[in-house]
């Protein structure tokens, strides 16, 4: 197992490497210059061309690279950011917890409420209650999370408070401080995640049901909730747990947006801003963060299956 | 095996509870926003002796976080909204243009660009060190200096070569030539006065910390969430009535507009055109409009077919109907332009707009020559400025009926100045361009000289390649005198000769559309888009 994880970890520096080196090279690609940000729209072209100079901009791409690298491996150095001339590692980990929380508790609230959708509805399959979650599953996907975040908005702060006649707002729209401000983000975040672990959860609990085992263990008379519990959603948790993590990753790349509508002040909000303003250091240094999260995430459920599927076993 | 699996299912549930429930302990616990209810009038319970007033607490939703907390080095007006509440400058220029006297007592030229100021006397800094000429020329020297790279040096110190202290009160500031905007220039917050020991310790202490000589102090900065001021118990001037501002960063539209409407924020910025008519409809809420200090426009290159015949030009400005565009794509939360730059401007000379004129403008092209169908190549940016490339459609739809057909070049921001600026040699091939132009200074020299003056050419912003030697004259001549008078007569002058040879299509002003909830009182908006709190109070 120790070793099995080592590897991975071996493997995953590669792929680090390869995320960092895209990243730098496409946005570079990217139209639009960052010294022209720094120096002013109104600067001169000699003042742009000596911030260029100053920021290592007039440099070969692979030379810009390696120094890049270089600084990171040796002082943990990420640069500076062009906005704030804060040092990357700084704004970075100032705001990483939010997004932490945010996807944490998306993550949560979406396991929690959609797999056991996922489960009551396989269970009772074509019943209202089926048609009716699935419907709404459909819904949860299809709404883009901006709009589900301004409608949850306007209903909180706006409408409840109008019809209950209270002169403050149930909850705040924006910020973060208290648990209050974390609900509607939550929601916004989850409602796509919670919508495809119900369906995924369905589908793969209606395949094992249709399997020989449990008719078995059906026609041992068994009673129906050890036949589901024990052996039905032990052998479709698999698939979902590989979806629970992978979803953890989409869940801090829907935090760019959620933190975008909420003011969350998130790392997705800094990379959003980083990118309107070219500022190089802070888009590479929040995109490998999000990378080392999903190659983390990976690794978590690659080792949880160990646990879950005595077959599995690492060597 | 059974057990097994339970026991992992049971450990991840509780290891994500876990991580869920401690979580926001992790935070770097934001202090619990003083938000309004704070502030909120509730009846004051029956026992309290003598009703202390609560203290006040304004919170304003800003569309962008302050850049960082060095006034000299930001460049975005809602930097500047926050820290001319902490840092004021050695003039001020009032909402009506009018041009005071604040850190300094008076002006007065006593040479050939030669300025001597005098400085208001029993002022100090929030840390203790004493307002005096030796922090003026610290300061001016500081912004001089081109290895600090200060952004606004250039545009407003460019003609400063030395600053002299001539006793405790009065310094003395050399131009290069006769520089009678000077004052205005200095009215600007970049020029700010920064406590001199603050500024000794250097750029990163700057950043973060704040000491002026304002009616606010820096509480605190939760960067992307908000900046909190609090009263400078030690005001040299009349001690502001709320107690705490708060700016809070909401950068989403929707969301500002629904804080307002919720009453969680007591002014929300930027409030786009197409939500006017809902918010006047609430009653809790008052909708002002300020004119704006940007001109948008869109120049021809005078040098490039087919504009370099006068006769085109007058065609496009008649061609386009300026009403129309404002009525319908900004809910009239813009105003046609008069003059190539805003009303509340020094120097502002208002002219006739051009009539929309479909059948002139015809005769016009036809007279020059210019054939039904001629092609031509319009550059704009897109998500600059409110509706740029919906205006840039309504111009191209509406060329097309007096027979030019107009190809849109749309660019982002990043890659459009560098487009618009190339000089000759660089392959400057733009027919006609849009672009805004704000003048901070609210004097007419930054917002004429840069643009017409034959000597600002591509790099430099008059990319019309206009030139006009009675134009340049009368520019410099108002650049050279102090007296508002005459500077006004040559402003008047060179804006009705630019008006008729047409270097622009003149389009029109920005407004700012604020909300501000009733009880609100005091609260102004600067045409610089600078919010002003001082002044304000709340029920």
């Amino acid at each position: 197992m120790t070793t099995y994880i080592l590897r991975r970890l071996f493997l995953a520096f590669p792929v680090l490497i390869g995320v960092s080196f895209l990243v730098f090279w496409s946005i570079r690609w990217v139209p639009g210059d960052p010294a022209i940000a720094i120096a002013g729209e109104l600067a001169t072209p000699e003042l742009v061309a000596q911030v260029r100079m100053e920021m290592g901009l007039d440099q070969p791409i692979l030379t810009q690279y390696g120094r890049y690298i270089l600084r990171i491996i040796q002082d943990g150095d990420m640069g500076r950011s062009v906005k704030s001339n804060l040092p990357v590692a700084q704004e970075i980990i100032h705001r990483l917890p939010n997004t932490l929380i945010l996807a944490l508790t998306g993550l949560i609230l979406s396991a929690v409420i959609g797999i056991p959708i996922g489960i009551f509805s396989a269970t009772r399959q074509n019943s209202w209650f089926d048609g009716g979650s699935m419907t709404l599953a459909l819904l949860g996907v299809s709404m883009p999370i901006f709009w589900l975040g301004l409608m949850l908005m306007i209903f909180f702060a706006v409408l409840l408070p109008q019809w209950l006649g209270l002169s403050a707002p149930v909850l705040p729209p924006t910020g973060s401080g208290t648990w209050q401000h974390l609900v509607m983000p939550s929601i916004a975040l989850a409602a796509n995640s919670m919508a495809i672990q119900a369906r995924m959860t369905r589908a793969c609990m209606l395949d094992v049901l249709r399997q020989d085992y449990i008719r078995t263990a059906r026609a041992k008379g068994l009673i129906e909730r050890l036949v589901i519990y024990r052996h039905a959603l032990r052998n479709a948790l698999l698939p979902i747990v590989t979806i629970v993590g992978l979803q953890f990753g989409t869940l801090m790349g829907g935090a760019v947006l959620t933190e975008t509508v909420f003011a969350w002040p998130g790392i997705g909000r800094l990379l959003v801003d980083a990118i309107g303003f070219r500022d190089y250091p802070i888009i590479q240094g929040t995109v490998m963060v999000i990378a080392v999260g999903f190659v983390a995430t990976n690794l978590i459920v690659d080792i949880l299956y160990a646990y879950l599927d005595p077959r599995i076993r690492y060597t | 095996m059974k057990h097994k699996l339970f026991a992992a299912l049971a450990l991840l549930l509780i290891g994500s509870l876990l991580l869920g429930a401690c979580a926001p302990a992790a935070t770097p616990t934001p202090e619990p926003e003083p938000t309004v209810e704070a502030a909120a009038p509730t009846p004051v319970p029956t026992e309290a002796p003598t009703p202390v007033p609560a203290p006040k607490t304004l919170t304003i939703a800003s569309g962008t976080d302050i850049e960082n907390m060095n006034i000299h080095l930001v460049t975005s007006s809602p930097s500047f909204s926050v820290l001319e509440h902490i840092y004021e400058s050695l003039f001020n220029m009032s909402p009506e243009g009018e041009l005071k006297p604040l850190l300094a007592e008076s002006i007065e030229a006593t040479g050939e660009g030669l300025y001597e100021i005098k400085l208001r006397q029993g002022i100090t800094f929030t840390d203790g060190t004493p307002f005096n000429a030796a922090a003026v020329k610290a300061n001016m020297d500081w912004m001089l200096n081109p290895d600090n790279k200060a952004p606004f040096r250039g545009t407003l110190l460019g003609l400063v070569t030395e600053v002299s202290v001539v006793d405790d009160y009065t310094v003395t500031i050399k131009t290069n030539g006769p520089f009678a905007p000077l004052a205005a220039h200095l009215s600007h917050g970049a020029v700010a006065m920064v406590s001199p020991a603050a500024l000794e310790k250097g750029v990163e202490f700057l950043a973060e910390n704040a000491v002026g000589t304002g009616p606010y102090m820096l509480k605190s900065w939760a960067r992307d969430e908000a900046v909190t001021l609090e009263r400078n118990p030690d005001y040299w001037g009349d001690a502001p009535k709320i107690d705490t501002l708060v700016f809070k960063v909401v950068k989403e539209d929707g969301a500002r507009i629904v804080e307002i409407e919720a009453g969680t924020v007591d002014v929300a910025v930027r409030i786009p055109p197409v939500e006017i008519p809902r918010l006047q409809a609430n009653p809790d809420i008052e909708l002002v409009i300020t004119p704006g200090l940007r001109t948008i426009y869109i120049f021809f290159n005078v040098t490039a077919e087919p504009f370099t015949d006068v006769r085109v030009r007058q065609a496009v400005n008649h061609a386009i109907d300026k009403q129309a565009i404002v009525s319908s794509l900004f809910n009239d939360a813009a105003l046609v332009s008069t003059a190539p730059f805003a009303s509340p401007i020094f120097g502002y000379s208002a002219q006739e707009p051009y009539a929309y004129d479909v059948e002139k403008a015809k005769a016009l092209l036809a007279e020059a020559g210019v054939a039904p169908g001629t092609k031509v190549v319009l550059y704009h940016p897109t998500g600059r400025y409110v509706q740029d490339a919906l205006v840039a459609d309504a111009i191209r739809a509406q060329l097309k009926e007096v027979g030019l057909e107009v190809e849109l070049k749309t660019l982002e921001w990043p890659q459009y100045v560098p487009t618009v600026r190339k000089t000759k040699e660089e392959g400057n091939d733009v027919q006609f361009a849009m672009l805004g132009w704000g003048t901070p200074t609210m004097d007419a020299d930054y917002a004429l000289f840069a643009l017409f003056h034959s000597t600002q050419h591509p790099p430099g912003f008059n990319g019309a390649f206009y030139s006009n030697p009675e134009v340049d004259a009368l520019l410099d001549e108002a650049r050279s005198t102090l007296d508002p008078a005459q500077r006004q007569a040559a402003y008047a002058k060179a804006i009705e000769i630019i008006w008729t040879e047409a270097p622009w299509l003149f389009l029109y002003s920005e407004v700012q559309v604020t909300a501000i909830r009733k009880g609100v009182t005091g609260f102004v908006i600067h045409p610089d888009e600078s919010l002003i709190a001082q002044f304000a109070d709340k029920q």
